[in-house]
């Protein structure tokens, strides 16, 4: 049994416990339990049922799948390109800070900033016009393809350099005597690339990718702002369920879906970074 | 040749993160015949104080500025308040017993929002804390006591154990310890976690969208504009929201580490 001498621990940490259940727990959990009821009361599936047979719902889905795997394949590619370019220190500290400077820009300014380089008007359209590459403005942000590729642009703005700070933690563990026998041997760089690095860093890789697949699945202010209602993923689905349709029976299915999709993903990374931790 | 691939690296690299925040200022500081036009100039050509004026006279800042202050301030409060000694808690519990509260803060740090904040908005309409700034702080705690929980939680890992038996010994009580040994040695880390307290509520959009409606705060403010096309106003509010963030961003680079700001999970 405890003993009394740690019984300051339990009161140091209830008030922390007490606020997260009855402000996430319950919540959540209500939640999950709207999802499944009617206005007129009783348990049902129909909202689930509704769900998946509206159209702009399965769309919104998609549209959640498609940013995540696209936004993750360029940030992974970009954060690690640079991460490469920076480590090892000295003047490329410097760079370092400029990269690191999105990180404290809000999103909601994020989105606002992109509205200026991607709208009808804005200078993307401008720049294509003056290189004569288009000769109608293109309408970036009305849904579909190109608001995908916008919103995706506006998300590796923001978080890229997040990403990049993970994979430089863990280039920055792998032992510079590696580098020294490879070099020793006359390896190149993309033997040691292919060899060395991207081996050592697969766990970073993996972690990197299941967290900011998360935050990507969540994401919401930046389609929101740039293109409302026209592009639609599940988290502004959900939104737009409560607060245009007053509908708290399919917002909760659609949140609860969501909730599911970060659960396993939770499981996932529990798993991934538990093995890694014996193995290492 | 080599030379030249890195130096075109790094420019590009460096338009690539300064061209969107360029484009904030100067939107907010350029005349409407620059923007409104089939093709906007990217250089700066004339300088007008016109929006900042007008969004200082409008009446629409004080009130959200002096709201989004209000609300970040108390959350920052209320947030150390219990998560200070959770995270002291934590820090001293075997890791075997502490990881399942450990896990239990990180789930909660990677909760969709919106799922948190539909059931918390329709019970806050009942119990009349829609649109109030007590409302506010509640659901902003939900956001921000998981990050500065985990934050703190290894600051006190690096205040070492041995200090604290000795003041055991020494026949010191838990509160004294706390006091005389924790604290002070934790002091900088607690500060850091209360900056980010204060950013993480300032910039918060989420939680607002459904419970701010009547009196917006400052991000909000941007959406509003944005919807109106109101360009020049959401690039001045922009500014006001993102220079507070920015400054302390690159005052506190050597403190942004990867595992606060992306919670891996550490033994």
């Amino acid at each position: 049994m405890l003993k009394s001498k740690h019984y300051w621990k339990i009161f140091f940490l209830a008030p922390l416990l007490l606020y997260l259940t009855i402000f996430t727990l319950i919540p959540i959990s209500r939640s999950i339990f709207l999802s499944f009821q009617q206005k007129s009361g009783g348990l049902t599936f129909s909202n689930y049922a509704w769900l998946f047979s509206n159209f702009q719902f399965r769309e919104a889905f998609v549209n959640t799948i498609s940013i995540t795997i696209l936004a993750l394949a360029l940030e992974l590619l970009l954060a690690f390109s640079i991460a490469l370019f920076i480590t090892g220190g000295g003047k490329k500290r410097i760079l370092q800070a400029l990269i690191l400077i999105p990180l404290g820009i809000p999103t909601i300014v994020v989105a606002s900033n992109m509205r200026y380089i991607f709208d009808t008007d804005g200078f993307l359209n401008q720049i294509l016009t003056r290189l004569h590459l288009i000769e109608i403005p293109i309408n970036w942000l009305s849904g579909g393809a190109l608001t995908l590729f916008s919103v995706v642009i506006a998300d590796m703005w923001k978080v890229t350099p997040l990403m990049m700070l993970i994979l430089l933690a863990g280039l920055e563990r792998i032992p510079k005597e590696l580098f020294e026998a490879a070099r020793i041997d006359g390896s190149s760089f993309w033997q040691e690339l292919r060899f060395i690095i991207l081996p050592l860093m697969k766990p970073f890789m993996t972690m990197a990718l299941i967290i900011r697949g998360i935050d990507t699945f969540r994401i919401f202010e930046l389609p929101l702002a740039l293109a409302g209602e026209s592009f639609k993923v599940l988290s502004e689905f959900a939104f737009f369920e409560y607060r245009n349709y007053n509908n708290p029976y399919t917002a909760a299915a659609s949140g609860t879906l969501l909730f599911v999709m970060i659960l396993v993903s939770v499981l996932i990374y529990i798993r991934v970074s538990g093995a890694q931790k014996e193995t290492a | 040749m080599k030379k030249f691939w890195r130096y075109f690296f790094i420019a590009l690299i460096i338009i690539w993160t300064a061209l969107p925040i360029y484009i904030m200022f100067k939107v907010s500081f350029s005349p409407a015949s620059e923007l409104m036009s089939q093709d906007p100039p990217i250089i700066m050509r004339n300088i007008t104080f016109k929006h900042w004026i007008e969004v200082f006279r409008s009446g629409n800042l004080w009130q959200p500025l002096s709201k989004s202050l209000t609300v970040a301030l108390f959350t920052t409060i209320l947030s150390l308040a219990l998560a200070v000694p959770a995270a002291y808690a934590l820090s001293r519990i075997q890791y075997k017993y502490a990881i399942s509260i450990i896990l239990f803060v990180f789930l909660a740090r990677m909760l969709p929002e919106v799922q948190i904040a539909l059931p918390i908005s329709i019970s806050f309409i009942k119990a009349g804390l829609l649109d109030t700034n007590l409302g506010l702080i509640l659901a902003h705690m939900i956001r921000v006591l998981p990050i500065v929980t985990w934050i703190l939680l290894s600051v006190f890992r690096t205040v070492p154990l041995e200090l604290e038996e000795a003041a055991e010994v020494d026949g010191a009580g838990r509160a004294n310890i706390v006091k005389n040994v924790a604290l002070p040695l934790a002091a900088p880390g607690i500060i850091v976690s209360a900056i980010f307290a204060f950013l993480f509520s300032w910039d918060e959009f989420i939680y607002a969208l459904y419970l701010a409606i009547a009196t917006k705060t400052l991000p909000l403010m941007v959406y509003y504009y944005i919807n109106r096309s109101g360009w020049f106003e959401a690039a001045t509010f922009s500014t006001i929201i993102a220079i507070p963030v920015l400054i302390v961003t690159i005052i506190l680079q050597r403190r942004l580490k990867a595992e606060y700001l992306a919670g891996a999970i550490k033994g």
